[in-house]
């Protein structure tokens, strides 16, 4: 499994054949070309990046070194809360919906039927158009005065005053969210699909002539042998969701109020919009240990379930 | 901080390490106007597109031959300008002028050279800049950091017919009028419609004028003392509390700058503030936008100032300049340019593009024959002059932008409006004001 | 799953799987009916009597050939392929490379520097684009497709790196030693065997990395300026929300259009897609 080697040194004995010069030369070379383009635009980018957090630089104006000045001055700030609020739940709301759906797609398409290869490739369309391109197509769907879902809602008897999508707080969230989930389901569904083809059917047949329930089957025999792609497809999703930006962006601009404000959109507010560029960074770099953390808990977590 | 310092470190790491690099890429750069200079124009995307089809077909062209320079427009949304000014400062490289909207002229003040001597020519020509386009472009000590393009001005677009229907023969003219209009058209369905979401132009453009003519300001005028939290704001709060639900169409809280317009296009509001695009729109496809009774839109759409309140009546619009950048090595050619675009035979092929959409900042232009030729339009001619800038009492500085950026007073509208006590939200408005003016 | 009556399999299996199909293609079709109806249709309220969303009796091209016409959109779609192609192909080279060190070496600090690479993804891009404009500068990128291609695989590295190492780890080592056995050396025994092993996952890398590259926006907005530079979803959205009252014909249609070559990619490839993760998630 792929992440072991991320959280950790792998301990396998050395074999006879290898000579140990060799492979760390070997390594050494096959990973230069990485280390140099992710030292060149990441590793300096990032350090000044937490260099200008910690000064008083406005746009155009170099700063004063502060110290965490910044940090504390986010801390006491009232939308830098919301925005930490409403990122956590975003993303939490999100990556539940997606996994749950998106599990559910998957078990679906995991079995023999006519156009099955077309249905497949054509659920992909949500995860592969430009998101920019896909929100400005919702942000019309969720007018306040054309929206096609409202009318739909209004033709079935189901509403008879029209739903505020974007205009009211609680749902202006929610309507981010099914955005979010809209385009991450397929994502989910196709990489689980992945994960449920190598299980191999006689597991569950041998389950099933032992008595089991469907339900008891999948408990039992199919979700634990999940586990660990699905461990990792979430992670990959929870750090996508949770630096979102285009989507919030697009659809609100951290409105109605500052109800949906997250981490990236605040620290572009802040930032972009008036030039506060020490804070800004204060805001986005804010973003990072929680992140980390996260993460962290996500690749124990991954590792205890591959080892046991 | 040492910005050079580790501008050239990184120089010289990246010349080891990417030697031949950028030797490699520049060949993929077009060599054809390395002899001439280039002027790098960035401004938004004009809600008039005949305008930028104008400039490029006609007029830049025009300009590269009288100026033997190479002009290279670049058009952005209006919301991205800012990610590209803070790239260029920060990075030193970028477009050599930049439009500027409203006071983006203070916050980026550091960062633009002073075009003082090409404002007092073009404002000894032309009778003067308007107090409101100063303000916002100059410094107050005879710097001028943007020079004053245009104003969009923002006019309450209304339909005559149905606010005759009942019995309101002109647009209300007060602020309690207006309520009471607003509630008799909502009771029919056409409610007045108005956006408080995060948007640069009709968010703002309605709630500061709001704000002031019921006597609430920012700061007192020394640009220190937060004022907000007085009994007239409070008030302004619990009457737009009050109104909302009467009057405005709910929507609004979502609304960006193109929603009122498509609806007023599509007869589900009946008045709402805006620049005149709406009617231009009208007047360019008059088979597709009738009224119900299958009369052509145009012939149904009027213009007014906002209304007035218990302080007096005000207008907040658009102003746009264009910044000359400092990181610019064009200096002299972008002044140059510039001084062309403002040039009266130059400037008026825009003027007369725009039809009425943009109102120039200077006196003479007020009596134009442009604004005869519709009489629709020509409440719209007086924009720049009556316009009030953001900061008021104090002066647009960078701290009113920051407070204007931060949607603090659209806000301490929508929060009220979405059920917060008048007097909390104002408060709230009060401590995110004093964060900025205090720091 | 395979016994039961037929309305079981309808109820469990095929209605759902239809509301599937029907909701995440919705969207698609929206923007497919938006493209082909005229103005005069397009905005009517929710709540009007001629309302008729879901078709358009007079089809029209003018949205397209709007697209063609008034806008550079074939340059576009061109830039964006062209630095999406090299941006993967980029990415992929580092990517396999370090992730067949990283998986397959016995070597010092190895699991710190995994983690390092896996740690840069998580570096949040509202932080990077200011101090990255700098270099951007300095290396004399800006404007040029260069700028986005170094660019990119700063986060399409990462995720590369990841996915390489899981599907090389899956590769039992018996494969390589027989080779060494035979007098390969190790990078030849790399070259010739593991990698043509590991094509099913190196395509789904390409596949994902290609998706993301054609999907960024902000990068693009802040480093390229010329109008015949810009890539899809930023030209799109910088030239086609002009004005405040119509955009959405033209903009439906670049949508549209901007995403069918990554259809067309991913139809052709979805197998792959499939397997090569099931390959990296095996292990």
């Amino acid at each position: 499994m792929a992440v072991t080697a991320v959280s950790g040194v792998v301990n396998r004995p050395i074999p006879r054949l290898r000579r140990l010069e060799d492979e760390r030369w070997l390594a050494l070379s096959l990973l230069t070309p990485t280390a140099i383009l992710l030292g060149l635009f990441i590793a300096y980018p990032f350090f000044e990046g937490v260099m200008l957090s910690m000064t008083s630089t406005r746009v155009g104006i170099d700063g004063q070194f502060v110290g965490l000045k910044n940090f504390h001055k986010i801390w006491n700030d009232s939308i830098f809360r919301t925005s930490v609020w409403n990122t956590f739940w975003y993303t939490g709301v999100t990556t539940v919906f997606k996994l749950a759906l998106g599990l559910w797609l998957a078990m679906l398409l995991n079995r023999h039927f006519r156009g099955k290869a077309l249905v497949r490739a054509f659920i992909l369309l949500p995860f592969i158009i430009p998101t920019v391109l896909s929100t400005f197509a919702w942000k019309w769907m969720f007018d306040p005065t054309f929206s096609v879902i409202n009318w739909t809602l209004f033709q079935l008897g189901i509403i008879t005053q029209r739903i505020n999508w974007l205009g009211d707080p609680d749902l202006a969230m929610t309507s981010i969210i099914i955005v979010n989930i809209w385009r991450g389901v397929p994502f989910f569904a196709i990489s689980l699909l992945a994960g449920l083809q190598t299980i191999s059917p006689e597991l569950q047949e041998a389950a099933a002539i032992d008595g089991a329930r469907p339900w008891q089957r999948f408990w039992h025999v199919t979700w634990p042998l999940l586990l660990p792609v699905t461990m990792v497809v979430v992670l990959f999703s929870v750090i996508q969701t949770f630096a979102d930006f285009q989507l919030v962006y697009i659809l609100t601009g951290g409105g109605p109020a500052n109800a949906t404000h997250l981490f990236a959109t605040y620290a572009y507010q802040i930032g972009i919009g008036t030039g506060l560029l020490s804070e800004g960074a204060a805001i986005s770099l804010a973003m990072f240990p929680f992140l980390f953390l996260i993460v962290v808990v996500q690749l124990l977590y991954i590792r205890r379930v591959e080892t046991r | 901080m040492a910005m050079t310092k580790r501008r050239s470190v990184l120089k010289l790491a990246g010349g080891t390490a990417l030697g031949g690099m950028a030797g490699i890429l520049a060949t993929g750069r077009t060599p054809a106007y390395a002899q001439q200079k280039t002027v790098h124009w960035l401004k938004w995307v004009d809600f008039v597109p005949a305008t930028d089809q104008m400039f490029r077909r006609e007029l830049l062209p025009q300009a590269e031959k009288d100026l033997g320079m190479k002009i290279n427009l670049e058009t952005v949304n209006g919301n991205d300008l800012q990610p590209r000014l803070t790239a260029g400062i920060q990075s030193g490289s970028g477009p050599d002028v930049i439009m500027s909207f409203n006071s983006y002229t203070h916050l980026y003040a550091n960062s633009v050279v002073d075009v003082a001597a090409l404002a007092e020519e073009v404002g000894k020509r032309e009778g003067g800049i308007y107090k409101y386009a100063q303000a916002i472009c100059s410094n107050g000590k005879g710097v001028y950091m943007g020079m004053p393009w245009t104003v969009i001005g923002g006019m309450i677009a209304y339909r005559k017919s149905w606010l005759d229907e009942v019995g309101a023969t002109k647009f209300p003219d007060t602020w309690e009028s207006y309520r009471e209009v607003a509630k008799k058209l909502k009771a029919k369905g056409r409610p007045f419609g108005q956006t408080l979401g995060h948007t640069f132009g009709d968010a703002p453009g309605f709630t500061y004028p709001y704000m002031w003519s019921w006597g609430g300001k920012e700061v007192e005028a020394d640009g220190k003392t937060v004022v907000i939290n007085s009994k007239a704001t409070v008030d302004s709060v619990k009457f737009m509390t009050a109104l909302w639900k009467e009057g405005m169409d709910e929507g609004g809280l979502a609304w960006d700058d193109t929603n009122n317009n498509r609806a007023f296009l599509s007869q589900t509001i009946s008045a709402t503030l805006n620049g005149a695009s709406i009617y231009i729109e009208s007047l360019r496809k008059p088979d597709q936008y009738k009224t119900e009774k299958g009369m052509p839109l145009n012939k149904d759409i009027l213009h007014a100032p906002l209304p007035k309140g218990p302080a007096g009546q005000f207008g907040f619009h658009l102003l746009q300049s264009n910044m000359v950048m400092k990181y610019s090595k064009n200096q002299d050619a972008a002044k140059q340019f510039l001084s062309w675009l403002h040039h009266e035979a130059n400037y008026r092929k825009f003027f007369e593009s725009q039809k009425g959409f943009a109102t120039p900042c200077t006196a003479k232009w007020e009596n134009d024959k442009l604004w005869d030729a519709d009489p629709v339009m020509t409440p719209y001619k007086v924009a720049a002059k009556l316009g009030q800038a953001p900061g008021f009492a104090g002066p647009p500085d960078a701290k009113a932008q920051e407070g204007l950026s931060k949607y603090i007073i659209t806000d301490m509208y929508a929060k009220a409006v979405q059920g917060m006590p008048a007097e909390e939200s104002v408060k709230w408005a009060e401590s995110e004001l004093k964060k900025i003016y205090s720091a | 799953m395979i016994e039961g009556a037929v309305w079981r399999k309808w109820v469990f299996y095929n209605i759902p799987l239809i509301l599937f199909v029907f909701i995440l293609l919705f969207p698609f079709y929206w923007m497919i009916i938006t493209t082909f109806r005229p103005d005069g249709e397009l905005y009517r309220p929710w709540n009007a009597v001629n309302y008729q969303p879901f078709w358009t009796n007079n089809p029209t091209l003018d949205h397209i050939l709007y697209l063609f016409e008034e806008t550079s959109f074939g340059r576009w779609m061109v830039n964006t392929m062209f630095i999406a192609a090299v941006s993967t192909v980029i990415s992929l080279f580092c990517g396999v490379l370090a992730g067949y060190a990283l998986a397959r070496l016995n070597f010092p600090y190895a699991g710190g520097l995994g983690t390092a690479i896996f740690v840069t993804y998580l570096v949040p891009q509202i932080l990077l684009f200011i101090p990255l404009a700098e270099i951007i500068r300095n290396y004399r990128l800006g404007d040029t497709p260069w700028a986005l291609i170094l660019t990119y695989p700063t986060f399409l590295i990462p995720f590369c790196t990841w996915l390489m190492m899981g599907y090389f780890k899956a590769i039992p080592k018996e494969l390589e030693e027989c080779a060494r056995i035979d007098g390969a050396s190790r990078f030849k025994a790399m070259i010739y065997i593991i990698l043509p092993v590991a094509v099913p996952g190196i395509m789904s890398a390409g596949i994902f990395a290609f998706t993301l590259s054609w999907n960024e926006f902000l990068y693009a907005l802040v480093f390229l300026s010329s109008p015949e530079q810009k890539t899809v979803p930023v030209g799109v959205t910088s030239e086609l929300i002009r004005g405040d009252v119509f955009f959405w014909g033209p903009l439906m249609a670049g949508a549209l259009l901007g995403s069918i070559p990554v259809a067309i990619v991913y139809s052709f490839f979805v197998e792959h897609y499939v397997s090569g993760l099931t390959g990296s998630v095996k292990g």
